[in-house]
């Protein structure tokens, strides 16, 4: 199996911690042995000596604390060109929840002790467009976009607690993720869900959204296996409780859909 | 000022008048509420009360039941105590409790002022209400959808004690809160030994990151949920903020005999969960250093604590005992109490699942995913027979939760609906006496009327 070898790095799983998103490292092994690879996940701590990105086919970063990225920043600083190479190469970086805020260019914190409520302004990874502005309180709800991965288009539901708007500019190079079909999204004006360039997804979306979204585990595992020239026999496997699970959800987010027009 | 203070009251005083002859089981808030309309700093205005008798309670988990068990303890030691151990935790709640212990005027004569405070609110209510001691029993992932991440409670929490400076009551053997101590000079710690029924989880969860340095923390064992024994692997932060030992430790436990010791001294434990031990510890700590009850005293009092509108409940339907336990949603460690009660019974038993969607405001929505965060291992083990995952739009996201934990998908039924008569079906269909369930609470009450009726 080794030439069907999958390595999947765990970026910080205990530092960026939040929302059980250790889940989604369970559905990339899950739905990758079920296509036939041979998954691969190793942790990446803070400290981790000798890290190299380019050995990996898959980075996952999940969604932490802001007052954390300082030391996140501080550790993955040294790797950030050969991370950028990484994501030019058309390998895959996912990073979901507030995490996608440090690859941007600038993270601005809120201050209750501010008069113009802004505290400090945090320089980001710059790997990504995108300027964050720290909310006051918190907006947490369901999440439902139409998203473009691989050429495919698809509908993905997950939760959004949503800790940074974030704001994209115009850029050549990125595609956004998704369109919002309900849910806040990058900042609740522009309609519009996080970034794609090449294979890497920046998501605001978080908690086990690989879990729940099977089609869209089962493109980025498909698109981990192409990159490393691994051709990939089996046909999708089949998800038949994740499909109805994806219905119940849908059916409750259209009810509240209705319920807010209604209001309105 | 003043005359708009005494309306606020009087208006406070008649309403919790009219309520207690309408209804005793409501109305926590509803005086608070209306005095703080008429009067924003009504809560300033109240005179007699020593900064240094009043304690906030404040934390993720243990806020009602240590504010009950210090209630009890110092009540039955004679002690006056103006609270709000009903639990109303916003400060329209401890104006309520101000207004039912104060005088015409607002003047208080009570010996203790003991406060339940939800964590958003603590700043709020220290703006208006001097006070000397705050207990902060423990800050874990909680409540997201206005939390947000610990950090953003920890923040809020820290600016109250940087802003107005007090003695602390921290949980020695829960990185955040313990890592409070740094904020003041004056920190007593709870914590607990070791105990039968600790236990630890692989790599492949999450602990947190160091409050100090963002480091791993790495937790050598938990005796509940997201607290044990803990040191961060880069700057060496570890329990009790690096003491030797907690000031009140729980140094011992027989879960069999219901006893444990505090500081070496024998106690009962009305309730032997687990997550009760901090609790005890944390009382004890409190009436000892606050009202110089003796360790002793406080074991004496425990002999007949009773928890109110606890989370253990049971019904008795057709034959089976269906044992209800009330979790937090989102709260992992809520979720992972119950787990773990299950856990313990090795009989046969059929285990029924109701998540919820979040309703506590608008936007309700759906989450789930903080079941990620549990360890199935010992569910898996103990012999379950069945699990049945119930209610509407969760059904099947908390069934695919527990499966990829290690769950028998053959074991697995869904049924998706909230239906009381269809679940207690299910639950008949199941063919097993010994039944765990745990659900909303007022599905829970739906359940259990809807089983009176039948029998």
């Amino acid at each position: 199996m080794a030439d069907k070898r999958i390595n999947i790095a765990w970026m910080y799983p205990d530092t960026l911690y939040l929302h059980g998103e250790r889940g989604n490292l369970m559905a990339l092994v899950r739905y990758a042995m079920e296509l036939g690879l041979a998954p691969h996940v190793s942790r990446v701590d803070l400290g981790t000596k000798d890290f190299d990105p380019m050995q990996y086919d898959i980075l996952f970063f999940g969604p932490g604390e802001i007052s954390s990225f300082k030391s996140v920043m501080a550790d993955i600083g040294g790797y950030k060109r050969s991370i950028a190479e990484y994501i030019s190469s058309g390998r895959i970086l996912i990073a979901t929840g507030t995490t996608m805020s440090m690859f941007g260019e600038k993270i601005t914190r809120f201050s209750p002790d501010a008069d113009d409520g802004i505290g400090e302004v945090i320089e980001g990874l710059c790997v990504i467009p995108a300027e964050s502005f720290e909310r006051e309180y918190v907006f947490g709800d369901d999440l439902d976009i139409r998203a473009e991965y691989g050429g495919y288009s698809m509908e993905l539901i997950g939760n959004q607690i949503q800790m940074a708007d974030i704001r994209f500019a115009e850029s050549a190079q990125y595609n956004r993720f998704g369109s919002v079909i309900y849910g806040r999204g990058n900042n609740g004006e522009d309609s519009m869900e996080g970034i794609v360039h090449g294979n890497s997804i920046f998501t605001n979306m978080l908690g086990p959204i690989l879990v729940g979204n099977p089609w869209l585990t089962l493109r980025i595992v498909r698109a981990a296996a192409e990159n490393k020239g691994i051709s990939i026999e089996a046909e999708d496997p089949a998800y038949e409780l994740e499909v109805r699970s994806f219905a119940l959800k849908k059916e409750f987010i259209e009810s509240k859909k209705k319920q807010q027009s209604q209001k309105k | 000022m003043k005359l708009k203070f005494l309306r606020a009251l009087i208006k406070g005083k008649l309403g919790n008048a009219a309520i207690s002859i309408i209804d005793k089981n409501r109305g926590t808030n509803w005086a608070g509420e209306h005095a703080m309309l008429i009067d924003p700093d009504f809560l300033s205005h109240f005179k007699g009360i020593d900064p240094e008798k009043v304690l906030f309670i404040t934390g993720t988990n243990g806020k009602s039941t240590v504010n009950s068990l210090i209630n009890h303890i110092l009540r039955s030691k004679g002690f006056k105590i103006v609270s709000n151990v009903e639990g109303a935790n916003l400060d329209a709640g401890v104006a309520t409790a101000l207004i039912k212990g104060s005088s015409l005027s607002g003047n208080l004569d009570a010996d203790f002022y003991i406060f339940e405070t939800d964590e958003r609110y603590l700043y709020k209510i220290r703006e208006q209400l001097p006070c000397a001691n705050l207990l902060v029993t423990n800050l874990q992932k909680d409540q997201v959808q206005r939390n947000g991440d610990p950090d953003f409670i920890y923040r809020k929490i820290s600016r109250v004690i940087d802003a107005f400076g007090m003695r602390l009551f921290l949980n020695g053997d829960e990185p955040r809160s313990c890592s409070l101590a740094d904020r003041s000079d004056k920190t007593v710690f709870f914590g607990v030994n070791r105990h039968s029924k600790a236990f630890c989880k692989d790599d492949t969860f999450v602990t947190m990151p160091c409050p100090k340095c963002s480091s791993r923390i790495r937790i050598d064992f938990f005796n509940n949920d997201g607290m044990g024994g803990f040191e961060c692997e880069n700057c060496g932060f570890t329990n009790n903020n690096g003491r030797e030992k907690a000031d009140y430790i729980v140094d011992s436990v027989s879960f069999d005999e219901k006893k444990l010791s505090i500081n070496d001294v024998p106690f009962p434990m009305p309730y032997d969960l687990p997550y009760m031990l901090y609790n005890y510890a944390a009382a004890a700590a409190v009436c000892k250093e606050l009202a110089g009850v003796s360790e002793e005293e406080s074991a004496a009092a425990l002999e007949t604590f009773k928890l109110i509108g606890g989370r253990i409940d049971s019904i008795d339907y057709r034959g089976q005992n269906i044992k209800y336990m009330r979790f937090k949603q989102e709260n992992p460690e809520t979720l992972q109490n119950f787990i773990n009660m299950i856990a313990s019974d090795p009989e046969e038993k059929v285990v029924v699942i109701g998540f919820g969607t979040i309703n506590d405001f608008d936007p309700h929505y759906i989450n789930s995913f903080y079941a990620f965060d549990c360890d199935f291992t010992g569910l898996i083990e103990s012999n379950v027979k069945k699990y049945i995952f119930v209610t509407d739009a969760i059904a099947y996201d908390a069934a695919i939760s527990f499966i990829y934990g290690g769950v028998d998908p053959a074991k697995v039924e869904v049924l998706p609906t909230s239906n009381e008569e269809e679940i207690l079906k299910a639950i008949t269909s199941s063919g097993c006496d010994n039944v765990y369930l745990t659900i909303e609470l007022h599905r829970f009450e739906h359940m259990k009327e809807f089983a009176r009726k039948e029998k």
